[in-house]
């Protein structure tokens, strides 16, 4: 009987809810710790400038602080002639800075693509700029723009223009300039990025294209160019944000002059904020080059097809 | 299999962007929970304080042997030092009183004083001060420096160390070209003219036209024009008539007598260019002593700013160097006895000797090594003589750092590039010095 009754029980349930239940929560325990990391290092510090941005803020003018409403961006919209020099500035800088470092990351990288002897050594060159520290790049060029060390010094020397002269210090060659010294700096940026891509076009697609009689213009234009794309989309995406956001080397090359034509917004903040303490109109500042690059990336993004088939 | 690399690369650029657009929103944050507000205590009067050095490097090893010497002496005491570089300074301290970390004791000039002070981070040293051994034994001039810089009439730091324009000049240069000491504004600008050569890469002046340049534009024009004080009533007398002639006439020199680099240059810049050796003089202050001699010993010579024809010396106060006590320090009676040794008679005498500045403590001031060293003996006489009149920058305006750095520095930059006249830059400044005035007036 007993025997019977071993027999008719019903098999137990599977524990299928124990069993499911730690797996199911293991990915969130698991990014638990990065999540609250980027709390509390990135949604608290964007939500604080949001926070101050409509708020008149100056620690060291506490009598004027309050709640400004929108009153910052007004300023900034309506009276503020330094913040449209400064943006237009940051505009020119990214439009010139972007498309002349891609220009010359790709030919380098085509170049370094190829077989030749030395490409190693010369891979290293193309890159090292990359691997110097913003700090020791400033100085570098510092030195070759100073009027008694540098190449302006060399060439008065050798008859060519006067002593005592800087191009940073002409305000018709200080940008130039100052976008020779970060082209330096940035095109190796783009070149590692695309050589990468470039190592994974597959060599069949360039054989049936000689096979079909294309030339090595029209491979570069219907092969490399598609399979570099989104590569491509993506540096320029990046290093635009980068540059828009670059306040080092333009710092230390001209301290955003002379006479502020080479002051970028993000100088512009940084003075308003660390020099004037007026940090509320700072926030808004930040805020509204913020919602910029969001617009902007999204409407390169679409644009650009980013991620889409090729065809 | 090709949707699902689609969507994983834009989650890729998502991830990417949205982090790299994120730290631009962070760019400018404030905590606004203050640490300026602690009360702090006067605790045992042993353990650790810490010291913020406000010139870090440059003076940290007199720094490192005056700690030394003070430990020596209260063996219940340690100093810990930090060294802040000049140029941060202010931003450190600033973040410190939003987000906590400020020291026992730190280094604090008259130019930084009333935004310090304006946040509430400074203890108020009057009634330590009366009760010190420092009474009477301070300077009075550099002491109602610091009264008047801090704003409300209060002593908030003891002065330790003033600095003081000065004119350098290549003794060579000028023995060769015989002419004679810029002593006077008319001789100074003779010498400049004769001392130019460009066509030889040699330049009678280098003009400040970078970061700091209007302090030292200012001391020119009032030295110049004669004018003796800041105010006339409420409104300021930097666009005096008198004044634009001779801010006109100082930025004529510009690439006449001076390399067209300066519009960049700032204080760095401009040092190593006079130590090149090519710029037969430069002004800025006592502190730039010891890169001189480094590269230019016996070839130059330092005197005060120029005088009138008559032998009036005009000259804009330089900021007062001195040590403040933190209002949030948890020991401040062991603080404060290192702010008493520092500004005592030895380690006093024995950071100005190191810096080349005029001492605040009077008897450090009698030091032989004083009497010795020319610049530092004349900038003293300046700055205690009866013929010298001080025109008080108004180091007491919370907006005075702002107006005469990030506002006005371009503007000057645009004078020297005829970009701008004389008389616009100093009207401009003339209404944003009023506006601050009237709002300080308001609330104090």
């Amino acid at each position: 009987m007993a025997q019977a009754a071993a027999v008719a029980k019903p098999p137990a349930p599977p524990r299928r809810r124990r069993a499911s239940a730690t797996p199911r929560r293991l990915p969130y325990l698991l990014i638990a710790p990065a999540a609250l990391l980027m709390l509390g290092f990135i949604a608290y510090p964007v939500l604080s400038v949001f926070y101050y941005s409509l708020q008149n803020y100056n620690p060291t003018k506490p009598w004027r602080n309050g709640f400004a409403g929108l009153g910052n961006f007004t300023q900034a919209f309506a009276h503020d002639p330094q913040f449209w020099d400064t943006l237009t500035f940051s505009a020119k800088w990214v439009v010139a800075e972007v498309g002349l470092q891609l220009l010359f990351g790709l030919a380098l990288a085509l170049i370094v693509n190829q077989s030749f002897a030395g490409r190693a050594l010369g891979r290293a060159l193309v890159f090292s700029p990359w691997a110097v520290s913003g700090v020791l790049t400033s100085a570098i060029w510092v030195l070759l723009y100073n009027s008694q060390t540098g190449i302006t010094r060399y060439l008065a020397d050798a008859g060519i223009g006067s002593y005592g002269t800087s191009w940073l210090s002409d305000t018709s060659t200080v940008f130039p300039a100052a976008v020779v010294a970060d082209l330096w700096r940035g095109v190796p940026f783009f070149a590692i990025l695309i050589l990468a891509d470039l190592q994974s076009v597959s060599k069949d697609l360039y054989e049936a294209a000689e096979v079909d009689g294309a030339g090595r213009l029209k491979q570069f234009w219907h092969i490399t160019l598609p399979h570099l794309k989104d590569a491509i989309v993506l540096a320029t995406l990046l290093r635009a944000v980068w540059e828009f956001n670059n306040v080092d080397l333009l710092y230390t090359l001209t301290g955003g002059g002379p006479a502020g034509e080479t002051t970028t917004l993000p100088l512009y903040i940084a003075n308003t904020s660390v020099d004037a303490h007026n940090f509320g109109y700072a926030s808004a500042l930040t805020t509204v080059a913020f919602v910029i690059l969001l617009f902007c990336s999204i409407v390169y993004l679409r644009l650009s097809k980013f991620g889409g088939e090729t065809k | 299999m090709k949707s699902s690399n689609r969507r994983s690369r834009r989650a890729a650029v998502a991830v990417a962007l949205g982090s790299v657009l994120a730290l631009t929103a962070t760019a400018c944050g404030d905590s606004g929970s203050g640490s300026a507000g602690d009360k702090g205590s006067e605790g045992s009067g042993k353990g650790t304080i810490t010291f913020w050095d406000n010139n870090g490097g440059v003076r940290t090893d007199v720094w490192k042997e005056i700690i030394a010497d003070f430990e020596k002496q209260n063996p219940d005491i340690k100093v810990k030092y930090v060294g802040v570089p000049a140029a941060s300074v202010q931003s450190k301290y600033d973040t410190a009183i939003q987000g906590g970390g400020l020291p026992d004791v730190g280094g604090v000039g008259t130019a930084m004083l009333a935004e310090i002070a304006a946040q509430g981070a400074l203890e108020p040293l009057d009634s330590r001060l009366a009760k010190s051994s420092l009474n009477g034994r301070l300077n009075e001039k550099f002491l109602d420096s610091v009264k008047s810089a801090g704003g409300d009439g209060k002593t908030y730091s003891v002065p330790t160390s003033a600095n003081n324009g000065t004119l350098w000049y290549r003794t060579d240069l000028f023995s060769a070209a015989k002419l004679d000491p810029p002593t006077t504004w008319t001789k100074f600008y003779a010498a400049a003219g004769e001392l130019t050569d460009q066509a030889k890469n040699r330049f009678g002046y280098t003009i400040r036209g970078g970061e700091g340049s209007i302090a030292q534009a200012l001391d020119a024009m009032y030295g110049q024009s004669g004018i003796t004080s800041f105010w006339n009533g409420d409104k300021t007398t930097v666009n005096d008539p008198e004044n634009v002639a001779a801010l006109e006439k100082y930025v004529g020199l510009y690439k006449k007598d001076t390399p067209s680099a300066d519009v960049n240059n700032d204080f760095t810049k401009m040092v190593a260019q006079w130590d090149s050796g090519t710029i037969g003089m430069l002004s800025h202050n006592l502190g730039s002593y010891a890169d001189h001699e480094k590269a230019l010993s016996g070839k130059f010579k330092g005197i005060p700013n120029p005088t009138l024809d008559d032998g009036t010396r005009v000259q804009v106060s330089n900021p007062v160097d001195g040590l403040g006590l933190f209002k949030s320090g948890k020991n401040k009676s062991a603080a404060w006895k290192f702010i008493e040794f520092a500004a005592s008679h030895e380690a006093n005498s024995k950071w100005n000797e190191s810096a080349g500045q005029v001492p605040a403590n009077n008897e450090a001031a009698q030091d032989a090594w004083v009497q010795a060293s020319e610049p530092t003996k004349l900038a003293a006489e300046a700055l205690n003589g009866a013929s010298t009149k001080i025109v008080q920058l108004p180091y007491y305006l919370p907006d005075w750092n702002t107006i005469s750095k990030a506002d006005n520095e371009p503007n000057f930059q645009k004078v020297l590039l005829g970009k701008m006249t004389a008389k616009e830059f100093l009207d401009t400044l003339a209404d944003q010095i009023d506006k601050a005035q009237a709002d300080w007036k308001k609330h104090h």
